[in-house]
């Protein structure tokens, strides 16, 4: 039973123009994508910049309306602001941002910015929140005095843990993480994504983790979808699409991680450039006719594994490497 | 022990808003510590208003204004009239210290009335975007093109028996536009930002978002703005008043004073009609604007001399 569910989920943005300011065409962020969370999983979404991946993660909690399709969560469709309000959908489903900074208040102090949601959700005495506030904190690891400080006076990487107390702040069921760590350096990230995963273990929460960094999300999901163009060209657990390519972008995005390993560098570089002759020979099969990606079908052998490819292919039964 | 742990706090609070950045009103005053011209400004402008609103306390009004022909147009020193006396043989210094405070009082309320309209209207204007934004942005155009001082006067022309409080509102209603545009850009800037969206998946309401969460961020822009709208609000009554057509004729202005510069007669032989009021005025609306300068320094980093 997964615990939110994303249907034929479209999110266009009109092109306006001409005289009359009408519009002449749509940029599609997302277009026509399936997704569903199990509960205490973390689901992967990953993509480049501008493949949309944000915008879902956006219309998920409610800050941006999709053009159509339905989000269900506990059974209503939660596209809906009406339906959101009586739900208090926000105390269950909450957001972690990209930059800290910018999502901290600058004139609100600590105290201030956790118990936001908590106020806003549940009655609490003065007493009681100072005490939840003060846990929280203590769960990512800050000093109970932080309380009283202003954003601006933290690291990055500390104020990234503000910002996951406040998400965790009502114990809600499912967090967006929208590329939680690209901010920050190495040792920092792998920080924040323990604390992440404490808290998970702790509270049971699932995470819509949103990134484009391979690694990260190797190393906390299960379940993983690589989007592009606003459409999923692959699905698939960990090792289908780690191990097991099917997508030549797929492909083409795994030969880009790097080996540490200098003796391999000669043959990597060769890996690369074949991939990428392939990706330059073969683009057109991928695509539609308006560089569209294709329906997502199931791969044989897998009954988890889904990657759009095209109709005949030869290149399917050969599998990844 | 609670005492203790109290006081802990408060001076951790302390030293964390020292050691990193300073506050907002600590970066005010650093500024116009450090601008003389702004210092200078400030004592002078306070000096003006104190003086005029303390010294209206002790000025007999029915007095002031009775009509003493046989004493019109004294020189200054005498008969006991330090500034003279006018047309009608009003001292010249009790009318201009009442004056004043109507002047600035008339600014004050002018200017509060106007940065309330301006944040509320601007403030929404932005938030809500789309058709909202468009319908106020067509009705502040359309005020914009209304003359003010003309639109004012036609409407005062018309209007028989008027109170000092119908006139702030008509000012008002037709200066509170380009206030509104600086509130709602202001606005702009800050409604997409991370908080903002934060704030909106915590379940806080709009109004809420509008008013807690972005006001405080733009407070000291609005805190410029109230200054120089004062000092230019100031202007405007008086220029009215200098017309003829500020506040009723038993309310005494700056501008009713000035205006005897108006009559060139007048304006050569008796100096001491207008002069002073004159002065008074310039003095009072370029401090304001000094200071006002200062904050504005103070609320843009890039702008900060000190």
């Amino acid at each position: 039973m997964s615990i939110i569910e994303v249907k034929n989920l479209k999110v266009w943005y009109p092109i306006r123009g001409g005289f009359f300011n009408t519009i002449k065409g749509y940029v599609k962020a997302v277009d026509d994508v399936n997704l569903s969370i199990e509960p205490g999983e973390t689901y992967g979404l990953i993509g480049e910049s501008g493949s949309g991946k944000s915008t879902i993660g956006k219309t998920i909690v409610g800050i941006e309306r999709p053009t159509s399709g339905s989000i269900i969560y506990k059974g209503e469709d939660v596209t809906k602001g009406r339906n959101r309000k009586k739900l208090k959908y926000n105390r269950d489903v909450q957001m972690i941002f990209q930059d800290s900074l910018s999502s901290l208040n600058p004139r609100k102090r600590i105290n201030d910015i956790i118990a936001e949601p908590i106020r806003n959700f549940e009655k609490l005495s003065k007493t009681e929140e100072n005490h939840r506030v003060k846990e929280l904190l203590d769960i990512v690891g800050m000093p109970k005095g932080s309380m009283y400080k202003y954003p601006f006076e933290f690291s990055g990487g500390q104020r990234q843990r503000i910002g996951i107390a406040r998400a965790v702040s009502t114990h809600p069921k499912l967090i967006v993480a929208d590329e939680p760590v690209s901010a920050l350096d190495l040792s920092v990230q792998a920080q924040v994504l323990n604390y992440m995963q404490d808290i998970q273990k702790e509270f049971n929460i699932s995470f819509l983790l949103i990134s484009h960094d391979l690694g990260v999300v190797r190393h906390m999901c299960k379940n993983l979808s690589i989007m592009t163009r606003g459409r999923f060209v692959e699905v698939g657990t960990r090792e289908d699409i780690y191990d097991r390519p099917q997508h030549i972008y797929t492909k083409r995005l795994l030969a880009a991680i790097p080996d540490i390993n200098p003796r391999n560098r000669q043959e990597d570089t060769k890996e690369r450039l074949r991939v990428e002759a392939e990706y330059e020979n073969d683009e057109k099969a991928w695509y539609d006719k308006n560089h569209r990606v294709l329906d997502l079908k199931p791969v044989s052998g897998s009954n988890t594994h889904y990657a759009a490819v095209p109709e005949s292919n030869s290149m399917v039964e050969q599998g990844g490497k | 022990m609670a005492e203790v742990e109290k006081s802990k706090l408060e001076n951790q609070k302390n030293l964390g808003n020292e050691e990193v950045t300073p506050s907002t009103l600590k970066t005010i005053y650093r500024e116009i510590i450090h601008d003389k011209w702004a210092m200078v400004s400030l004592f002078v402008a306070l000096f003006i208003i104190l003086f005029s609103i303390i010294g209206s306390f002790f000025i007999n009004q029915d007095k002031l204004l009775t009509v003493d022909i046989f004493n019109s147009w004294l020189k200054p020193g005498q008969a006991g009239h330090i500034l003279g006396t006018d047309n009608s043989g009003y001292d010249i210094l009790g009318f201009l210290i009442v004056g004043a405070r109507n002047s600035i009082l008339m600014g004050v309320s002018l200017a509060i009335l106007i940065e309330s309209i301006g944040i509320f209207v601007g403030f929404i204007s932005a938030y809500y975007g789309g058709i909202v934004d468009l319908i106020i942005m067509r009705i502040v155009d359309f005020f914009m093109i209304i003359p003010q001082t003309m639109a004012v006067i036609t409407i005062v022309s018309i209007w028989k028996n008027y109170t000092p409080v119908n006139l702030v509102l008509l000012m008002a209603a037709m200066s509170w536009m380009s206030t509104t545009r600086l509130m709602r850009s202001l606005a702009l800037s800050q409604r997409d930002r991370d908080y903002v969206l934060a704030s909106k998946t915590s379940g806080t309401g709009n109004f809420k978002i509008i008013f807690r969460e972005i006001l405080p961020n733009i407070s000291t822009f609005i805190i410029t703005d109230f200054t120089l709208t004062l000092a230019s609000m100031i202007g405007f009554e008086v220029t009215l008043s200098y017309l003829g057509f500020g506040l009723p004729d038993k309310v005494p202005s700056i501008g009713t004073l000035i205006g005897y510069a108006g009559d060139t007669n007048y304006m050569l032989t008796y100096p001491w009609g207008w002069l002073p009021a004159l002065i008074t005025l310039v003095i009072l609306t370029v401090s304001i604007n000094f200071f006002g300068q200062a904050l504005r320094r103070a609320a843009d980093a890039r702008q900060r001399t000190a």
